[in-house]
Parts: structure tokens; C-alpha cells; sequence
């Protein structure tokens, strides 16, 4: 997926005010047979996310991410509020043509190879038979299964089928793309691979909606997000400004000697500051393992730390 | 064939219940929309129940004019593929076992082997293909619910409209293909398995006796005994000739060589499948003294389908056929029947009880059209389809006087046929349909598929009702709805009759006590509370009683097996009716499985 990998990871297209999904005092009560609340999954969410930007949906497991994406598809009613997509209803259908979803579990049918699988996905949007065939070979290209195009899904590894399962939700080259849990199942590079298409759709000018409570993925590629626990809505906003810590003045240097860094302490202390750490930074695991692998590539039968 | 209840002529049957239809969609749409008005006002308050009721009512009409056919079929693509996969060839498999083993107990033997065969075919096909649409279209959607593949089909701008029609689409071409390929197999079974020949040699042969002066040059004998039965053979001076007819088919004789060396060939069995095209007259009787009555007697069989004359009285059946043209008929005007006959004394078994019939003008009131031919007689045959043929050129009055069919028989293309029984204490059992003119056979291939048509659109009703119930039932509860809805539908007439307590031995409580006290079916019960009780649940239990034989498709009315097993075309009339009716329940059933899918939440 070579243009993948280099894709530009922060070109981002002017910022638009347009509303593109929007919640309005949305909530979803589930019942039982009898109609008898059983859990109240989500309560009074107000959220907008704008055209161009790359949202998250975070919490824990049963805070209402997942209920949340589900009645913007119009999988789910709401008990009350509403639930609107490019200004639609949620269970309005003409809404998906402009809509791309990959589910939690990428729920295709096993029975059909990736080339079936995306024909199929694409005859669902009435494209004609030359279309179809044209934005298959892309997508199966995009996500390099071009080696198992015509193996049946039901022999796919679970990351065969999450890339199997993204293809199909851009057949349509959507202007929102709805993901549940992008990166499950994913390995480091092929969760790299994901974060930077992400990040080149946005580019493209498509708005990602995305779920996921792996927070390195979240932190990494949204531009805002929504923390969500038991239902409610806790937090909202820009992750930079979210994540920067007010009170906390980091300063990172190349390497300085045993002087200097007394010499900066005393500075820090001349001006009622407290120094609470002068120290090697350490680098993400993420990072030290895709160097790793990428310089193993490179250079084969050499251990990498060696060299 | 038995035919109780004469088909109605197509436009007539749909002039007089063409309302029904709208009637019975009309209360069943406004009930539901009663009901859900009801749980939706007690659940979201009367003005948000009302605002749904509307967007669901102008979104499905949107849903229904906007369908894709290309989506539509996007889907059953899909539903063929997973039936390939669910192995549902195998059921070709089971059906070549079942031929295989058929063989070992289907009896050639019989007396009509061709109409066994055939039933046994038709019979088959439909047991093995209404389960299997009953599996595939019960499971699919509750699958895709269960695995949620379906999420990644309704975030497509795919309507339930198009998942419904596309579900049914597929497992019917599922259901058609099989049924094609059984239907072939089902052909070439019964053409192969009764096919056989006879052997003849000349040692079997004798000459018939010419009349003084004259040289014989005809000859007559018997065949072998094959599967069960000989042919009578009669053979020119050349040798060739043909058989009788036994077992429904007769075979053509040609010689080979000549002289001593000539052998005599016999060739497949001739005439065993028919598509007889029948003109049905009306009947109606005349009793022992000579005086027209509308039936005959009862010798004590409960079903009173036939009507009895005794043989020897005045006693008649009288057939007043119309519609007999000229140009139907040539030199001969073909005639079959099928006559039942009550016995008070044995008499000869091995022979038919006499009888004879006359042909005459059904203007008996005008003496110079009063006229009728000479008695005809015959030997009636039980449990056959026997054939006559009258020959046009030999028919006389009774005073010897030859008589022209066209001009002094027939008048205004009617014809009447008066038949009697001429053995006294023997009675001649007879129904409408028994006695028909067969001016001419379609084809029967074509009758055969025709059969088919009826076990398709029974696996296309299933198909529908499986799915209908599958959207808002899960797998294993919609294949026994859709059972229930076959099996119910297989018993309609019974339900019906259930309800409106013709039934002997009352209603279903009323008959399970009988069961289980071991009470004869015709005497009252005792009076009482308990006979109160039992009598006041049976007229409770009456209401689902008449709803459901009302609602249910009558499954029964679609099967064609006893018109081509026996050897009769199925009337357009029969093949239109069915179509209709099988629309009829399609459009609703169809229309309600979209609702339900399109008003349900497909996640949890």
C-alpha cells in the first residue's frame, strides 16, 4: 500500500462550518419483550461533526459509542431526539449513498471472494457493470489483497477481512466515512496503514466519524473528539487543546551535558518554577516497532538494534 | 377423473370475488394501522404516534416506486449464492435417490401405471421442493440479522422493499431451477421406466375366419404376458398391425423379413399419456318411472359426489353437452367414460355390467326434431377411463333409418347423450364429469409443465411466507410459521368446514372428547354443564377457525397432480385462477414483510 505509507499525515483541508452529522438531544432506551426499560444506552448526546474533520467517538465498553454510530445509520431508532446525517433523518436511505460504514466486525459474507464482495457492495449503489469492475481493482489495490482477491473470505485472517471490510465501505467513494473500531484485529503496520488512510481521506476532503477506545489511534489522527461514559456525554472538543496540560512547560533540546542541565534548573528555580523532570524522552512502542520492522525490510538477516 | 367442484370460467370466478380481496387488505391494513396507532400513542404520546404512523405510510410508498432493479437483483444474487452454499443441490441428490428407490415399489404392474407414475412424480417433486423453500427463505434474513451481515446492507442506500423482493427473487429462482431439473428428470423417469414392447411369433397367431368365398388375410393373437399384462393383436398380410389397448397403452406391430424368417416387431407403448381436452355436458337424472329428477340414488356411500340409477327400470342419466361444433369432430364423435357401479348381486365379475346409451336431439318437444339414434351398447368397466367411439356414418334410429349427427342431432351445437343400465339389480354410479365428447388431446409435455406451474406457484407462496415471516421472526420460528402456514393451508376446506360446524362430531373440543371417551361421531352428547362447557369453547374456538381458513392460501387448489396424472389438460381457466390467486397472496404477503422490516430496528 505504498501510497498509503506516504501519504501526507497532516495535510488538512480549510476547516468548513457545514454540519454534517449532527445529534440533537439523542437518546436510546432498550427494552425488553414486555417494554420494560432494560438500559438506558444513551442519554440526551448533542454532538455536531463537521465536513472535513476526523471525529472520535471514545469511551469504555457500554458507554454508547457504538449505540451512537448504529441510530446515525438508522440501524437503531432513537426512544427520543433525533439523529441526522447531511441534514436527513438517520433512517432516511438516500442519505447512504453519500455514506461509507465498516461495522465492529467487518460483517461480510463469507461465502463470496473480495471481488465478489466489493461487486456485490457495489451493485447496492446501482453503479453499472463498468464502474464496478473499475473501483474493484482500486480498492483491492488500495488495500493490497490483489494476492486474494478470489479466495473466499471465510479463509481470510481477521486483518484480511478488516481491509476486506474498508474497501468495501469506500465503493461508493463516500463523503463520510463511519468507522467502528477501525484498527481491530490490525497489526502495528496494518493499523499504521489504517491511521494514514484516515488521514489522506481527510485529506480528499471526507469526513471521518470513528469510534474506538484504543486512545493512541484516537490521539493520532482525530481532529476533535467526544468522550462518552455510561451514555453521557463528557467530554467534547479539539484533541490538541484537550490533551495540553496548562500548567506544565515542556522545553525538548538535543541532548545537553551534566552543566547545562543544572545550569536550566537553577534558570527554572530563579523563576519560582520546579523542574520536574530532565530526562531522555522515551519513544512509542508504535514507533520503535514499525522502525524496527522497517529497517528488518531494508536489510535482511541484520538485527536492526545492532546496526 | 373426480372433479367435484367444476372450475368456474376465469372472468366469471374474478367478476364475482374480485372484491374480496380489496375488502379483506383494506380491514387487515386498517386494523394494523389501529393497532400500531394505539402501542404508539401509549409508548410516544398520540401526536409523535400519529407523525410515525404518516412517515412510515408516504416512506414505504416512496420505498416501493424508488426500487432498484438492479439492487433487487444484487440481493438474490446473493440469496442463490448462499443456497449454493447451504447445499441446496443436494436436494437433487435425494430426489435421484428417491427416483432410484421409486422404482422398487412403484408397481408397472397396475392397472394404469402411467397415472401412478405421474402422481407419484408430481407428488414427490412438490414434498421435497416446498421444505426446501420453507428452509432457505425461513433462515436468510434472521442469518443476516444474527451475523449482522445486514448492517453492511442497510447503510447501503438499500430499501426494505429491495431486501424483501430481492430474498424472494432468489430462492425462487432457487425453487424454479430445481424444479426445472426435477421436472426433466421426473419426464424422462416415468417415459423410460413404463416404457417396454412384447414379444410375438407366429405360432401365436391364427387366422380369423372369412366369411364363405372369401380368402382371410387377417390374423389374430395374443402377445407375451410383460409387466403384468398381455395385448390382444390383430395383423394384416403384410404383418403389420396393432394391439389392444390394456394398462392405458397399445403398441404397433410391424413385420420384419417374410416368409418363414419373418418376425414380428412390436413398437414402444402408444397412447398411456393423454391431455384430454373434454366438453362436459350438464346431468341430470330420470328415476325408475321415467320422470326427470335432479339426482339419483344413494346406495349409502357417504360422499354423495355420484348419483345412482338402477339398471333395468326407466332409470337414466342424461348428459346435454354444448358447444359440440362440426368442424371438432371428423367421421367420429369420441366419447369416454367413467362409471362407477354398485353391485346387489355378483353376477359375472369378470364382465362389465350392460349398459347402453342413445344420442338424440335435445328438442324432445318438437316432433319432427324428436329424434334419437338406435341404443348403443357397452360393457361398463370400473376404475378405467373407458373409451367409445361412435361412428358417424353407421348411425341409425331405432327404426333402422341412418341419421345425420349434424343435421338431426344436433341443434344449436347441443346434443344430448341418455345412458342406462340394463342389468336389473345392478346400479350404474355416475357424476357430471364421468361421461365427456374429446373432440381433441393437447399436447401432453405441455400439460406435464403445466403441472409443474402449480408445484411452482406453491413454492413461490412458501418462498414468499417464509420470508414475510422471517423479518420479524427469528430463523427457527419463521420455518414453523411457514409450516404452519403450508400445513394450515394444505387444510383450509377442513378449517372451514371446522367452522362453520358441518363437520360431523361438532367442533375440535367437541371431537377430542368423543376421541377420548370413544363416542361414535354422529350421536348428540349428553346434555349437561360439560356438554354446555364444550359447546360454548367450540364457538370460541370457531372465530381463528373461519379467520384462518379465510386468510391461509388453499395450497390444495394448487396442485394440478390428479389433472395430469389422470390424463386431463389442465384448463387455462384452472392455470389462471391460480395465478391470480397466488398474486393475490403474494402482493399483501410481500408487502407486509417490507413493512416489517422497513419498522424494525435490524441491530440490537
Amino acid at each position: 500500500m505504498p501510497e498509503l505509507s506516504t501519504a501526507p499525515q497532516s495535510t488538512r483541508p480549510p476547516e468548513s462550518a457545514e454540519v454534517v452529522v449532527e445529534t440533537r438531544n439523542l437518546s436510546k432506551i432498550y427494552r425488553d419483550f414486555w417494554g420494560r426499560q432494560k438500559v438506558r444506552a444513551l442519554k440526551s448526546l448533542d454532538l455536531e461533526v463537521r465536513r472535513g474533520e476526523i471525529f472520535g467517538l471514545l469511551g469504555p465498553n457500554g458507554s454508547g459509542k457504538t449505540t451512537t454510530i448504529k441510530l446515525l445509520l438508522g440501524l437503531l431508532f432513537p426512544t427520543s431526539g433525533q439523529a441526522l446525517v447531511f441534514g436527513k433523518d438517520a433512517t432516511e436511505v438516500t442519505k447512504n449513498e453519500r455514506i461509507g460504514y465498516l461495522p465492529e466486525e467487518s460483517y461480510l459474507y463469507r461465502f463470496l471472494n473480495a471481488e465478489e464482495t466489493l461487486d456485490f457492495y457495489g451493485r447496492l449503489f446501482d453503479m453499472p457493470a463498468s464502474v464496478r469492475r473499475q473501483r474493484t481493482a482500486e480498492l483491492i489495490d488500495l488495500v493490497k489483497l490483489n494476492w486474494a482477491k478470489r479466495r473466499q473470505l471465510k479463509e481470510y485472517s481477521k486483518g484480511m477481512t478488516r481491509r476486506i471490510g474498508l474497501a468495501q465501505a469506500l465503493i461508493n467513494d463516500p463523503e463520510l466515512i463511519v468507522l467502528d473500531e477501525p484498527t481491530s484485529g490490525l497489526d502495528p503496520i496494518g493499523t499504521r496503514e489504517i491511521k494514514d488512510l484516515i488521514l489522506k481521506l481527510r485529506s480528499q476532503g471526507k469526513t471521518v466519524l470513528m469510534c474506538s477506545h484504543l486512545l493512541a489511534d484516537v490521539q493520532d489522527v482525530c481532529d476533535r473528539i467526544a468522550i462518552l461514559h455510561q451514555g453521557e456525554l463528557k467530554e467534547l472538543g479539539r484533541v490538541d487543546s484537550l490533551l495540553r496540560v496548562r500548567d506544565v512547560t515542556e522545553i525538548r533540546t538535543t541532548a545537553l551535558s551534566d552543566d547545562a542541565q543544572a545550569e536550566l534548573r537553577a534558570l527554572v528555580e530563579r523563576h519560582q518554577g520546579h523542574v520536574l523532570s530532565i530526562d531522555n524522552p522515551t519513544t512509542t512502542l508504535e514507533d520503535l516497532f514499525l522502525s524496527i520492522v522497517g529497517e528488518a525490510e531494508a536489510h535482511p538477516g541484520r538485527r536492526p538494534r545492532e546496526s | 377423473m373426480d372433479l367435484e367442484h367444476e372450475p368456474l370460467p376465469y372472468l366469471m370466478w374474478l367478476r364475482e370475488g374480485w372484491w374480496i380481496w380489496p375488502l379483506t387488505l383494506g380491514l387487515l391494513a386498517l386494523g394494523a394501522l389501529v393497532i400500531s396507532f394505539l402501542i404508539g400513542s401509549l409508548l410516544h404520546g398520540p401526536g409523535r404516534a400519529g407523525d410515525s404512523i404518516y412517515k412510515a405510510i408516504v416512506g414505504s410508498f416512496t420505498d416501493l416506486l424508488r426500487t432498484s432493479p438492479r439492487r433487487v437483483w444484487a440481493i438474490a444474487r446473493l440469496s442463490i449464492q448462499e443456497s449454493l452454499r447451504r447445499w441446496v443441490l443436494a436436494g437433487l441428490v435425494v430426489f435421484g435417490v428417491v427416483l432410484a428407490f421409486a422404482l422398487w415399489f412403484l408397481n408397472a404392474d397396475e392397472i394404469d401405471p402411467g397415472t401412478l407414475y405421474l402422481d407419484f412424480v408430481l407428488t414427490a417433486t412438490a414434498w421435497l421442493v416446498l421444505p426446501m423453500s420453507v428452509f432457505l427463505s425461513a433462515f436468510s434474513l434472521p442469518n443476516d440479522i444474527k451475523n449482522h451481515t445486514i448492517y453492511t446492507i442497510v447503510t447501503k442506500p438499500v430499501r426494505s422493499s429491495e431486501i424483501v423482493l430481492g430474498r424472494i427473487v432468489g430462492f425462487a429462482a432457487v425453487g424454479t431451477a430445481l424444479l426445472v431439473v426435477m421436472g426433466l428428470f421426473s419426464y424422462l423417469f416415468v417415459v423410460r421406466a413404463l416404457n417396454h414392447s412384447h414379444e410375438l411369433v407366429e405360432a401365436d397367431l391364427t387366422l380369423i375366419e372369412a366369411p364363405a368365398g372369401t380368402e382371410s388375410a387377417l390374423k389374430e393373437g395374443r402377445t407375451t404376458t410383460d409387466r403384468g399384462h398381455f395385448h390382444r393383436v390383430t395383423v394384416d398380410a403384410e404383418g403389420n398391425g396393432a394391439t389392444d389397448v390394456r394398462q392405458g397403452h397399445w403398441h404397433k406391430i410391424t413385420a420384419e423379413g417374410s416368409g418363414p424368417s419373418q418376425r414380428y416387431v412390436l413398437g414402444p407403448p402408444e397412447g398411456q399419456f393423454h391431455a384430454r381436452e373434454p366438453v362436459y355436458g350438464k346431468l341430470s337424472f330420470k328415476n325408475r318411472a321415467g320422470e326427470y329428477t335432479d339426482k339419483g340414488i344413494n346406495v349409502g356411500n357417504e360422499w354423495t359426489y355420484r348419483s345412482y340409477i338402477d339398471g333395468g327400470t326407466q332409470a337414466a342419466a342424461i348428459w346435454k353437452f354444448n358447444n359440440v361444433r362440426k368442424q371438432d369432430f371428423n367421421d367420429v364423435l369420441p366419447l369416454e367414460m367413467t362409471i362407477r357401479i354398485f353391485r346387489t348381486h355378483k353376477g359375472n365379475i369378470e364382465q362389465g355390467i350392460l349398459g347402453s346409451y342413445v344420442l338424440r336431439n335435445p328438442n324432445q318437444n318438437d316432433p319432427n326434431k324428436k329424434r334419437q339414434s338406435q341404443p348403443i351398447n357397452f360393457y361398463a368397466r370400473e376404475f378405467v377411463i373407458d373409451q367409445h367411439e361412435v361412428k358417424l356414418n353407421e348411425l341409425h334410429d331405432d327404426k333402422g333409418q341412418p341419421l345425420d349427427l349434424w343435421e338431426d342431432l344436433v341443434e344449436d351445437g347441443q346434443l344430448e347423450l341418455e345412458l342406462q343400465c340394463l342389468q336389473s339389480g345392478q346400479y350404474f354410479g355416475m357424476a357430471q364429469p364421468d361421461v365427456y365428447l374429446l373432440p381433441r388431446e393437447a399436447s401432453f409435455e405441455a400439460n406435464f409443465a403445466k403441472g409443474y406451474l402449480g408445484i411452482w406457484l406453491q413454492m413461490l407462496l412458501v418462498t414468499t411466507f417464509g420470508v414475510m415471516w422471517s423479518t420479524f421472526l427469528n430463523g427457527a420460528v419463521a420455518m414453523l410459521a411457514t409450516f404452519a402456514t403450508l400445513a394450515g393451508g394444505f387444510f383450509t376446506q377442513r378449517m372451514s368446514e371446522l367452522a362453520d360446524g358441518k363437520l360431523l362430531g361438532g367442533g375440535s373440543i367437541e371431537s377430542l372428547y368423543r376421541v377420548v371417551n370413544q363416542q361414535s361421531m354422529v350421536g348428540d352428547l349428553d346434555e349437561g354443564a360439560g356438554t354446555t362447557v364444550i359447546h360454548v369453547l367450540d364457538t370460541i374456538n370457531r372465530a381463528p377457525m373461519f379467520m384462518l381458513s379465510r386468510v391461509l392460501p388453499d395450497f390444495s387448489s394448487f396442485s394440478n397432480v390428479d389433472y395430469v396424472s389422470a390424463g386431463f389438460n389442465i384448463p387455462a381457466d384452472v392455470l389462471l385462477t391460480q395465478v391470480t390467486t397466488a398474486a393475490a397472496y403474494i402482493v399483501p404477503a410481500f408487502i407486509f414483510g417490507f413493512l416489517s422490516l422497513k419498522l424494525r430496528e435490524v441491530a440490537k
